[in-house]
């Protein structure tokens, strides 16, 4: 008799501390998860900017066509990418096309004195700055909730309850990688 | 987060207790200046009172009265899109629910400060100086500096303390109008200066002014005791949040070789700015440092954090620099190490910053704040007409448009 | 800004970055520190009109109030000319009556000061053409 309540007594208490697991995993996911959608608010504003800019931009610009097809191509790229993986591609090459087109506004001095212009300007880099802001704080949630799912015994349950790891929103700065060929004929 | 409030606390709360005893004696020898019978008394209970009505009012009051003491308003996005995106870059670097309200003080002077008892209610006020001189980095550096006051609940104690402050200060400055203006007892102590109670007025009279001298340099002195490792700390926090010390490293370079003066009806808010505001004119505040958290110092750590810049480093580089052995950073934020990451926006860059046209557009901003209307007429001009302009229709005079105007007065 | 010779409120005028302080009762100009800023970095030469002038006493014309600090405005003369133009004796700008600033643009004829002119005579081509007729 005595032996069965022990033996209840633990199982309580191994039920009990999964239990705990199990909470601090579900917490963990749901920080996640609320960091990634302070990401994807931001991507999805930059996304909005991004015809306004085309549309800003294209009266001045004649000789960028292929830097902005590319901005076009990149953000609805980024907009149909389901992975964190898929997604965070796409935003750096539209990360990289928006550096290009950056690096040329600066031969154009009606463009940059266009109001219209410099607000979308002060816009797209707040954006950019959020999206690394909400980045790092998404990052640093993922950080601890993968390091509970691959630790022991928060394993075992992860392992039971089909807790997966995260994926890192990395995005690499792709401005180094391709050199935009501008001619000036 | 609490700990950084609890750190330190002891030495804090020693210093508080040390500037309220310099207020009650300040308040006992202007009031024995008066009367020399009943005076003390009654002074030590107008500085006691002086002082809890003003902390009374700024902490229930929260924020609302004393940035309109300092004649600030609110700004919305719409006014000013940078600020108030600067701010919300920095809620989301902080992770935290809240978004401080932001205010701009009309004044050529750069600086800024945080208020507000609690994180919910709290307030970011920045000068229009602060706004024309600093870069969007700079900017973002002293934002996050005033975010982490605010984060680390610094605001609280700094209020208090701060009003004390500000009640020693006031006090001096009304006794001096009054000697200025011919006070009570002088002619009475005169009078009577051969009798020994004259020669005690004259004792008191010269301690009062010597306290109404050294009264408030004291009470600073006491303050900045206070606030200098929370200077510390919060240039600690905003070196992590912004992910990019230069930033503030240099709007700190700006501020200090200003040789604007903040205006004096800023005096009672004076020592919760993000620098020492309270200086001579022409005089740069670098020459200053001794009453503060010597700003080279600052700069200099920020500067160096080139291999890391969570709390760990800073308090390494800033035993390294100072010298001492001292511990700035609470043990809790040590244990952290968060890589860096230093932070460039491709789409602002340094070299976009025209301190000229700053200024202009910064005036563009005070204008609107203050209901001036803008006219953009198709020619090319620009029309501010201000709210109290008596005409309802304006020409322009480089093409002969006319603008009816909205008069929002009547 | 209320204009010092009127007491009206002055409306700003803002061109290619710009800025004067306009009264549209007595067509008179303002320019204040900032303003005058702006328009030195029309051109990279510090184009400074202030060291033109030397300070005069025998001038009897009505005296104004600087519309910033209300102190009473000195008298300054362009080479002994008959220009005259006010200045805050704390430097918080300057008052020009009507065509004056144009004046001194045409008699100390820079290439600095000629693009000011420009820039002047543009902003107000309208108010010219009307005089003309």
């Amino acid at each position: 008799m005595i032996y069965f309540i022990i033996f209840i007594v633990l199982i309580v208490f191994v039920i009990l501390f999964f239990v705990s697991i199990y909470n601090a995993l579900i917490r963990l996911r749901n920080q996640v998860k609320n960091a990634w959608s302070q990401i994807d608010v931001q991507l999805k504003r930059r996304h909005d900017l991004i015809p306004n800019l085309i549309e800003t931009v294209k009266g001045y610009m004649t000789h960028e066509r292929q830097i902005m097809e590319n901005i076009t191509k990149y953000r609805s790229q980024a907009m149909n990418a389901q992975t964190v993986g898929e997604k965070a591609q796409a935003e750096s090459l539209l990360s990289g096309a928006l550096g290009q087109l950056r690096v040329q506004v600066e031969n154009y001095p009606d463009l940059k004195a266009n109001q219209n212009f410099l607000a979308l300007q002060e816009e797209l880099t707040a954006t950019e700055n959020k999206i690394s802001f909400a980045r790092q704080n998404y990052n640093d949630q993922v950080m601890m909730y993968n390091n509970k799912i691959q630790m022991f015994p928060s394993n075992i349950v992860a392992g039971m309850f089909n807790f997966k790891e995260e994926e890192f929103f990395e995005l690499k700065d792709q401005t180094e990688k391709e050199v935009p060929k501008v001619s000036f004929s | 987060m609490w700990e950084l409030i609890q750190s330190n606390k002891r030495k804090s709360l020693i210093l508080f207790f040390g500037m309220g005893a310099l207020l009650i004696l300040i308040g006992f020898v202007f009031g024995s200046y008066y009367n020399s019978e009943t005076g003390g008394a009654v002074g030590v209970l107008f500085a006691i009172l002086l002082w809890m009505i003003l902390s009374a009012v700024s902490y229930f009051g929260g924020s609302k009265i004393l940035l309109s003491v300092s004649g600030a308003k609110e700004v919305t996005k719409e006014i000013h899109p940078q600020l108030y995106n600067v701010v919300e870059e920095m809620k989301i670097a902080a992770g935290v629910p809240y978004f401080p309200k932001i205010y701009i003080i009309d004044d050529p002077a750069p600086n800024a400060f945080a208020t507000g008892v609690k994180p919910e209610n709290s307030a970011i006020a920045v000068t229009s100086g602060l706004l024309s001189t600093l870069n969007r980095y700079e900017l973002q550096g002293v934002v996050a500096h005033e975010m982490s006051h605010i984060i680390n609940r610094d605001i609280l104690l700094m209020t208090f303390a701060g009003m004390m402050l500000g009640a020693i200060a006031l006090m001096s400055e009304v006794f001096f109008r009054g000697m200025y203006f011919g006070g009570g007892s002088r002619y009475r102590s005169r009078s009577s200066s051969k009798s020994s109670s004259g020669q005690a007025q004259v004792l008191i009279m010269i301690l009062a002014i010597v306290l109404a001298i050294l009264g408030p340099i004291l009470a600073q002195l006491f303050y900045f005791a206070i606030s200098r490792k929370r200077e510390y700390l919060a240039d600690a926090s905003a070196a992590r949040l912004t992910r990019y010390p230069e930033g503030l490293a240099s709007a700190l370079e700006k501020i200090a070789n200003s040789t604007h003066t903040l205006r004096t009806a800023n005096k009672i808010t004076a020592p919760m700015y993000i620098v020492n505001p309270l200086k001579k004119e022409g005089m740069k505040l670098a020459d200053l440092t001794s009453t503060h958290p010597p700003i080279s110092e600052r700069i200099k750590i920020l500067r160096a954090l080139q291999q890391g810049i969570s709390y760990k480093d800073y308090q390494k580089i800033y035993e390294m620099i100072s010298g001492k052995k001292e511990k700035i950073i609470p043990d809790s934020a040590l244990k952290e190490a968060i890589p860096i990451t230093p932070l460039q926006s491709a789409f602002t860059k340094e070299k976009d910053f025209n301190p000229v046209e700053a200024k202009r557009q910064t005036g563009d901003i005070l204008m609107k704040m203050n209901d001036y209307q803008f006219i953009n007429c198709s020619c090319g001009v620009r029309i501010k007409v201000p709210p109290d302009y008596n005409k309802s229709i304006v020409v322009c005079p480089r093409c002969g448009r006319k603008h009816s105007i909205n008069n929002l007065s009547s | 800004m209320i204009c010092p010779v009127c007491n009206e409120s002055m409306i700003v005028l803002e061109l290619n970055k710009v800025e004067i302080d306009y009264c549209t009762n007595c067509s008179g100009i303002w320019l204040d520190k900032g303003e005058l800023a702006l328009l030195y970095s029309v051109d990279e030469s510090e184009n400074d009109l202030q060291k033109l002038f030397a300070e005069s006493s025998s001038v009897n014309e009505k005296s104004y109030k600087c519309p910033l600090c209300r102190k009473r405005m000195k008298k300054i003369q362009f080479n002994n000319s008959e220009l005259v133009i006010d200045k805050c004796p704390d430097n918080h700008g300057l008052w020009f009556d009507k065509g004056e600033l144009e004046k001194v643009l045409t008699l100390k004829s820079t290439a600095s000061s000629q693009k000011i002119l420009e820039l002047l005579k543009d902003m107000f081509s309208y108010n010219k053409s009307q005089e003309a007729e």
